[in-house]
């Protein structure tokens, strides 16, 4: 439905000229739910702008639904007004000067993809009630909280029926525990419209819950595009590893196809090919896979609880092992106090081994 | 250089943004060009020539004039903040009751002509006629009045209860910027209050003040109305009267190389001064970011002292305003001028009212109209063009732009009006008669009106989140759509006000009207002008009267309109 290709976009600063996006390729399948993960400034949202062509890209080519809607190459551009999508902006974006009701239905009367007078107004209806603001109609948009703001702003970007919806961080602005809300009613009001979904977020917990697939970018480039389970199992590299979820890193050097030395002694894990025996890689293991018991275990390596941080549904503990400090995330009831002597496992199957660049 | 683009197209706005861009290059350059020249300019009869400056400089009277303009800015600026800053900080930092009554009047001083002014002035405290001087000589038996306002220093005086309302706003800005906690820190921070006020306040305040300093000097150095009012029939010269009567000699043919030559001076005198505001506004910035948002400043109360504030705002009123502006509405019922009195009151008639040329006044009230219909609509056109390729593109281009926009705001319009007119005289006259039209006016004011505007309007797009327009074209509306539909409502409440102030500055202008005006194309305030400079007293005080009334509900109109932004964003 969406097809990028070879997409490049440079911004000139008071530094000379930015390789914002450099050149990435990306195709979002119909009704796909596609999640573009990455700090600020990663080119996330300029691959969006360009897709619904408010930015023109350097280089490269964009088509939405088969049709060449910009070619740097080429010369064809299609203006926003013209392609098939509906946006839903950071900001909301909601017009002040006019009500609930009139948001909605500009794009229906003075935009590219009008209809017919008669049908202006059950459409508009439909999609207030999708968002569920039925009954909102005539107040003013500022008068609304921001939660409500952002669900105009959603019937807006679906009102006209687009092939491709657009999402520029949308819930960044909500506090907490609305963006849990709304983040299941996103996923709710795309799959129920099917419609094609490009969502731009920082935040890694929207992007593994809400994407069908997830690409985490850095600095302009694609580092990995995989489903949310692959992002947070299988990170290719260290910097998906920081950035999605937590981990552990230690230093180590590579033993040989099964071992690593480090800090923690010798550790039996899978080496990925190509590091040779002597390479400098870097371990990572998550917190919640970390075993941890009171005393010591035969079985286990023995650890001292340092401090730990109660979160409610977890503890974390920070664990002296040797020589190496290591974030422990004991589930459910576990009391573990400072000063405690555990029991550490570290399992073989969740190591990761990133090579060192 | 890349040109400020959307979507890869250059924008249809660029040509109206470049316009009064090229002609404020046009005004400035016909000035440099002629004062290369002697002989009848724009024939085979002109030659270049460093002559203009050789006569220039070595004309003594040249010094003597550059003498009383100095005196005369330096004292207008004394005047001005020595009123205005005080007031300023009473509305920012004290409990004074009755600020908007403050701001009514400081508003009504900035759109209240300075030459209407002047003229009261002269009546005040003219050598000869002031009354002022002759009550002294009757009762001290005195020869001579002692009071002279046409010197520099009277001069300057006047000027400066003009520009007063110029320091205030200027001022205020900052006032309330400053955040008081920066000062609370350094007290908390075991600092005196005198320490505080000389380490902290001072040098916080410093460079706003700084700013209004240069900014008023450069209006004071390019001041025409009250010099030419009150100065001129005293034979005292500043810059900006030695320049008119080189440009309009009374008993000679005109020599405009000469005229160039002295306005090339002044130019660069203007340009140095700008470059000095700018590095000064800079810095002012800077502090102001250290400032942030999110506090309340705290007021000080003034307690017994409101009276005092009051009587010495009070007193300014009266003084800038109420009296001048009644001598010169009894002058226009009086048979002769002369001080107010019981005898004179049994004289007053609509006498001077026959006196007066009707179908020159009918005819200047059609132009001022004329222009200030045409004026702010095409300033906003401009004004609506800049903004939005400086604020809402990324383009290195729109620095120039905004450069361009803010150069006629410290470059005097008294330039601009002489490089408009030898434009009209040398370079256009075979090709677009320009020359004697309104339009000519038009232009000069449309030039000289677009730093606010542009300002005005770059503050108000800034507040409207480009994303609201982007919503627009992502829901499918054209620009043209996008912009009637989403930006144009947005903008409504700034675009008038600046419609509205624009409109009373153009009906208050009187310098630009004098240099351009002719029998076809005079302005109100240019009949006033003509009348004074004949020494129709009495005639031009009715003038001035009518154009008293006909102000009145011009300001209701901005009293409902816009007051708010436009006194934010001056």
């Amino acid at each position: 439905m969406i097809s990028i290709r070879k997409l490049e976009k440079i911004f000139d600063s008071a530094r000379g000229p930015v390789r914002a996006v450099g050149g990435i390729d990306l195709e979002v399948a119909q009704g796909e739910f596609m999640v573009l993960l990455g700090p600020s400034g990663c080119g996330k949202t300029t691959t969006l702008r360009c897709v619904a062509g408010l930015e023109r890209p350097e280089g490269g080519s964009i088509e939405i639904d088969g049709e060449l809607v910009d070619s740097a190459a080429g010369g064809a551009y299609v203006p926003p007004e013209r392609r098939d999508i509906g946006m839903v902006f950071q900001s909301y974006a909601v017009w002040p000067h006019l009500n609930v009701f009139q948001n909605v239905v500009l794009p229906l009367t003075e935009g590219q993809r009008r209809i017919p007078r008669s049908e202006v107004r059950e459409r508009a209806l439909e999609a207030l009630r999708l968002v569920r603001l039925d009954g909102l109609e005539e107040r003013p948009v500022t008068d609304l909280s921001g939660g409500q703001q952002q669900r105009v702003a959603l019937a807006r970007a679906v009102v006209t029926r687009p092939k491709v919806l657009l999402m520029d961080e949308p819930l960044s602005n909500l506090d907490a525990r609305l963006r849990d809300q709304m983040r299941d009613e996103l996923r709710r009001i795309a799959e129920s419209v099917n419609v094609t979904s490009l969502y731009v977020t920082h935040d890694q917990a929207e992007a593994l819950s809400l994407g069908d697939r997830v690409c985490v970018m850095n600095e302009g480039e694609i580092l990995q595009l995989a489903t949310p389970k692959e992002v947070y199992s299988e990170p290719p590299n260290l910097f998906v590893a920081r950035f999605v979820g937590e981990m552990n890193f230690l230093p180590a050097r590579v033993v040989d196809a099964g071992r690593v030395e480090s800090g923690l002694g010798t550790i039996k894990c899978a080496v990925p090919p190509g590091c040779a025996p002597g390479a400098a890689v870097t371990l990572g293991i998550r917190p919640e896979h970390i075993g941890i018991a009171m005393g010591e275990s035969p079985a286990g390596m023995r650890g001292q609880v340092l401090r730990q941080t109660y979160l409610g549904d977890a503890l974390h503990c920070q664990v002296q092992v040797g020589e190496v400090e290591l974030t422990v995330k004991a589930v459910g009831d576990a009391e573990y106090g400072r000063g405690d002597t555990v029991a550490i496992s570290l399992p073989e199957k969740n190591w990761h081994v990133f090579p060192e660049t | 250089m890349r040109l400020p683009r959307l979507n890869g197209q250059v924008s249809p706005l660029l040509p109206i943004a470049l316009a009064p861009m090229g002609l404020v290059t046009v005004f400035i350059l016909v000035i440099v060009w002629v004062s290369f020249q002697t002989g009848t300019l724009g024939t085979a009869h002109s030659t270049y020539t460093l002559e203009n400056y050789r006569d220039v400089l070595g004309d003594s009277e040249i010094y003597g004039v550059v003498w009383n303009t100095l005196w005369f800015a330096c004292s207008t600026v004394f005047f001005a903040l020595i009123i205005g800053l005080p007031i300023a900080w009473l509305t920012e930092r004290t409990t004074i009751p009755g600020k908007p009554a403050i701001y009514v009047i400081m508003t009504l001083g900035l759109l209240i002509p300075g030459i209407f002014v002047a003229m009261g002035w002269t009546f005040i405290a003219h050598p000869r006629i002031g009354f002022i001087n002759r009550w002294l000589v009757d009762l001290l038996a005195l020869d001579d009045g002692p009071i002279n306002i046409a010197t520099p220093l009277g001069m300057g005086f006047v000027q400066g209860l003009n520009l007063a309302p110029l320091a205030f706003i200027l001022t205020t800005q900052m006032f309330r910027a400053m955040n008081p906690m920066l000062e609370e820190a350094a007290r908390t921070a075991g600092m005196s209050a005198a320490a505080t006020l000389r380490r902290v306040t001072l040098p916080l305040a410093g460079p706003a003040i700084l700013a209004a300093v240069i900014y008023i000097f450069i209006v004071g150095i390019a001041t025409f109305d009250v010099p030419a009012v009150i100065g001129l029939g005293n034979r005292v010269y500043l810059f900006s009267t030695y320049l008119f009567t080189l440009t309009f000699p009374e008993d000679m043919e005109p020599r405009y190389g000469i005229t160039g030559a002295v306005g090339v001076l002044m130019i660069l005198v203007a340009l140095a001064l700008t470059a000095w505001y700018g590095r000064v506004l800079q810095k002012g910035n800077r502090y102001q970011v250290i400032t942030g948002k999110g506090y309340r400043p705290k007021m000080l109360d003034l307690g017994g002292w409101n009276w005092a504030a009051w009587a010495m705002i009070g007193f300014y009123a009266v003084l800038s305003k109420l009296v001048p502006i009644a001598l010169v509405g009894f002058i226009a019922f009086a048979p002769y001028v002369a001080p107010p009195s019981l005898e004179m009151w049994e004289q007053l008639s609509l006498n001077n009212f026959y006196n007066v040329n009707w179908e020159l006044v009918w005819r200047g009230m059609k132009h001022t109209l004329i222009l200030m219909l045409v004026v702010p609509v095409l300033a906003l056109v401009c004004a609506f063009a800049i903004s939005w390729l400086v604020v809402r593109t990324r383009s290195r281009g729109r620095y120039a732009l905004e450069f361009g926009a803010f150069l006629p705001h410290t470059v005097p319009e008294l330039l601009f009006a002489i490089g408009a007119l030898l434009v009209a005289l040398f370079v256009l006259k075979d090709y677009v008669p320009l020359y004697g039209t309104v339009w000519l006016i038009a232009l000069v004011y449309l030039v000289t009106r677009l730093p606010f505007a542009t300002r005005a309007l770059n503050g108000a797009l800034l507040q409207i989140h480009k994303e609201l327009e982007e919503a627009a074209y992502v829901s499918g509306l054209t620009m043209l759509r996008a912009n009637r539909r989403v930006l144009l409502p947005l903008l409504r409440p700034t675009l008038m006000s600046v419609w509205i102030w624009t409109a009373l500055l153009v009906y208050r202008e009187v310098t630009v009207a004098v240099f351009l005006a002719t029998e076809s194309n005079i302005t109100l305030t240019a009949v006033v002008w003509s009348y004074w400079a004949a020494a129709g007293m009495t005639e031009a005080s009715v003038v001035t009267t009518l154009m008293i009334l006909f102000f009145s509900p011009l300001l209701l109109l901005f009293w409902i309109f816009g007051r708010r932004s436009a006194l934010a964003e001056q």
